[in-house]
């Protein structure tokens, strides 16, 4: 049942393309814009998706937020105590953090207040706890991430950092060192200082936290953990990791999902424009037809050749296309395209697309544009193969 | 679910199938009513011209479909990560009413688009082309599959819900399950493995006894024979989990893809095996078709049967 392939057939159908030098490299060009561009979509969404998972994995397990009118409001701390009692669960901490908004450059930091002599949820933070201090009540310390320290440089704050309290008076932070952290998309708007210094510019009480946040050391109990929490808490909003990732997951379907709906249109035109490029003979190519014909040449031979020209330009301009937007993506960091997915806010997009190879995505975007440039030469062919040699040759 | 890349994919290339075949439907149609090759009139002599255009357009169908088949499960596993409760491609084709059914119309299809062509390559070698009537009008019957295929598989995809929770494989293959599935498991294993052995070497000996029918319907029966035990006997070795039962989980990363490698080898076998009783072809085709069956069954039976050996040789028991 297997067709041989003739090879012969195949260096004619090289040499077909190459006679007709200027529609090929339309043809090409077209394809590899279209390839180049899916891919490098599906490339920088695969890289954010594997930075922000990376980000989930440090997460901890369940988050406890309280909540009143549907609003999220600062938990009492000495919730943790009630917390801890529940059989499961092995740690759980109260969590003091919020955002900053600095006018001048117009961006949002994040804050994280952490206790020098508390355990840290986490371990990036507590590598920074271990290096760095905090200072006094007094002559505060806050060290700081990457794109925070660029946004202060440029608006003259080198050493030190003016807050504006909630009651107008300023709080003078100064800072004390820099940090990289585990990936880029959390740290780099991020500012750690002492619970205090915290709590003394957002004028929150000693008794109350942002958040909770449990560990439990049998992840298969955290859906049990998760019910006993409701019951003592019935109106909080009680988050986990699991939901964090899907949702995550679930966004970035979305975006791409929509990207492609759009994509939709360009694929279209993309078939009407070859199903043209690929109708439109010239009376040479007619004659060439005639000639094969004439020296006996059956109409699926000339199908055939007609499939490999096109299975030629399709992969080819497919190869090509997947290779520069792997260079655009990962050597170049996509310059405009990524400022789709990730936003435009001046301190979020300053971190680096991590390469992700995912074999799926290359399947993706193989059956989105070589199947369909095949069907766009179907009907174009089959009209030169039936043509009549007597006719065109004459 | 439905603005999901992958899905998207299948969508659109289902979108220009369903054109395309449609086309070729009608030509077919055409075709199948008023073929008669020894007519000089004008009409016949377009028929013919026609008839390559509908084979064209149905070797393209097949020849995407084939990976696009892969590309499918591939998706569904994919998915099953955004479902809560399902694990493996199992959850999403049981997360609605449609799955099994499209899964197994999927395989219909793909069996006889296949057959399908062989018939168009024998036909095309002769100078009457004998079987154009009756492969145009076998295009028309698979045509509706086809059609059903499509809509299911938008209908499939539209109507999961990310918010319902699902069965996990673990689950819908168990032994206590209450459905079909479970009465497989109520069979002793030894008889399982006795009539899958058993079955297997009534083909090599019609292989060499060459009766055409009796090779064609005792690799039909192998189909059946070879996915029950599978799914109660060997897919329990590849997990090396006597309680896992799941003929999904091992087209997964965990288990290297073996999945793909053990459908694909039950494909070709059977369906060569099947093609020789359908088929009436020269000598040396029919010959090749037979030795194509018995390879790749062959190859299904190994690498089936080393997992069970290579466990008790590293364990010394049997699950």
């Amino acid at each position: 049942m297997k067709n041989k392939i003739n090879i012969y057939l195949i260096e004619f159908a090289i040499n077909a393309i190459l006679r007709q030098k200027y529609k090929s490299l339309f043809v090409a060009v077209v394809f590899i814009l279209l390839t180049f561009l899916l891919t490098s979509v599906f490339f920088i969404t695969n890289s954010i998706k594997y930075e922000l998972n990376s980000t989930v994995e440090a997460l901890p397990e369940i988050i406890i937020q309280k909540t009143e009118a549907g609003r999220v409001q600062n938990i009492d701390v000495a919730e943790v105590d009630r917390i801890l009692a529940v059989k499961g669960v092995s740690d759980a901490y109260a969590r003091v953090w919020g955002y900053y908004y600095f006018e001048n450059a117009g961006v949002n930091f994040s804050i994280v207040g952490v206790d020098k002599f508390e355990n840290q949820y986490k371990n990036s933070l507590a590598k920074i706890v271990d290096r760095f201090d905090f200072g006094e009540a007094d002559s505060p310390l806050m060290i700081i991430g990457k794109g925070v320290h660029e946004s202060m440089k440029k608006n003259y704050y080198k050493e030190y950092f003016n807050f504006i309290k909630s009651d107008g008076t300023l709080k003078k932070v100064t800072i004390a060192g820099v940090f990289d952290g585990d990936t880029q998309l959390e740290s780099n708007d991020m500012i750690v200082m002492s619970k205090e210094t915290f709590r003394e510019i957002f004028n929150m009480p000693q008794t109350k936290a942002t958040d909770i946040v449990v560990k439990v050391a049998n992840s298969s109990e955290i859906a049990t953990v998760v019910s006993k929490l409701k019951l003592i808490y019935p109106n909080s909003s009680i988050i986990t990791k699991e939901s964090i990732k899907v949702s995550y997951q679930n966004i970035f379907n979305y975006k791409s999902g929509l990207f492609l709906a759009l994509f939709i249109i360009s694929l279209f035109t993309f078939f009407i424009v070859i199903y043209d490029k690929v109708s439109g003979l010239s009376s040479e190519e007619k004659r060439e037809v005639g000639i094969l014909k004439a020296i006996g040449w059956r109409v699926d031979d000339v199908l055939k050749e007609k499939f490999y020209e096109a299975a030629i330009i399709s992969l080819f301009s497919y190869i090509v296309g997947v290779g520069l937007a792997m260079a655009f993506v990962y050597l170049f960091q996509a310059p405009i395209l990524r400022d789709i997915f990730v936003g435009y806010s001046e301190l979020k997009p300053s971190f680096e697309l991590p390469f992700v190879f995912d074999i799926q995505t290359l399947f993706l975007v193989f059956f989105l544009s070589v199947p369909i440039y095949i069907a766009a030469t179907i009907i174009p062919s089959w009209r030169v193969a039936t043509l009549e040699a007597d006719e065109v040759i004459r | 679910m439905l603005l999901s890349p992958e899905v998207l994919a299948l969508l659109i290339l289902n979108v220009i199938f369903f054109l395309f075949a449609i086309i070729a439907f009608i030509l077919s149609v055409k075709i199948f009513l008023k073929w008669d090759l020894n007519s000089t009139s004008q009409a016949q002599y377009k028929l013919e011209k026609q008839s390559f255009l509908t084979a064209t357009i149905i070797k393209y169908i097949f020849i995407i479909k084939v990976p696009l088949f892969l590309f499918f499960i591939f998706t569904l596993d994919k998915i099953s990560g955004l479902l809560t409760g399902a694990m493996c491609a199992a959850g999403v084709v049981n997360a609605t009413s449609y799955g099994t059914y499209l899964i197994l119309l999927k395989i219909l299809n793909l069996y006889l688009f296949a057959y399908w062509l062989a018939l168009h390559n024998e036909d095309m070698k002769h100078e009457h082309q004998p079987y154009t009537k009756m492969k145009f009008g076998i295009f028309i019957a698979a045509f509706f599959l086809l059609m059903t295929e499509i809509i299911l598989e938008g209908v499939m995809f539209k109507a999961i819900d990310i918010e319902k929770v699902v069965d996990c494989c673990g689950a819908i293959y168990s032994s206590s399950a209450n459905s079909y599935i479970s009465v497989i498991f109520r069979l002793k294993a030894s008889l399982l493995l006795v009539l899958f052995y058993g079955n297997f070497l009534l083909i090599v000996i019609f292989y060499f006894l060459k009766k055409r029918y009796i090779f064609a319907l005792s690799n039909a029966f192998f189909i059946i024979i070879s996915l029950i035990t599978l799914i109660s006997f060997f897919g329990t070795y590849i997990y090396q989990l006597p309680t896992h039962h799941c003929p999904f989980c091992f087209l997964q990363k965990d288990y290297y893809y073996i999945g793909y490698f053990i459908y694909i080898f039950l494909f070709i076998g059977t369906f060569y095996g099947l093609l020789s009783g359908f088929l009436r072809t020269s000598e040396k085709e029919i010959s090749k078709n037979y030795k194509i069956a018995l390879l790749f069954n062959f190859l299904y039976v190994i690498l089936l049967t080393s997992y069970p050996i290579l466990f008790y040789i590293k364990n010394g028991v049997w699950l």
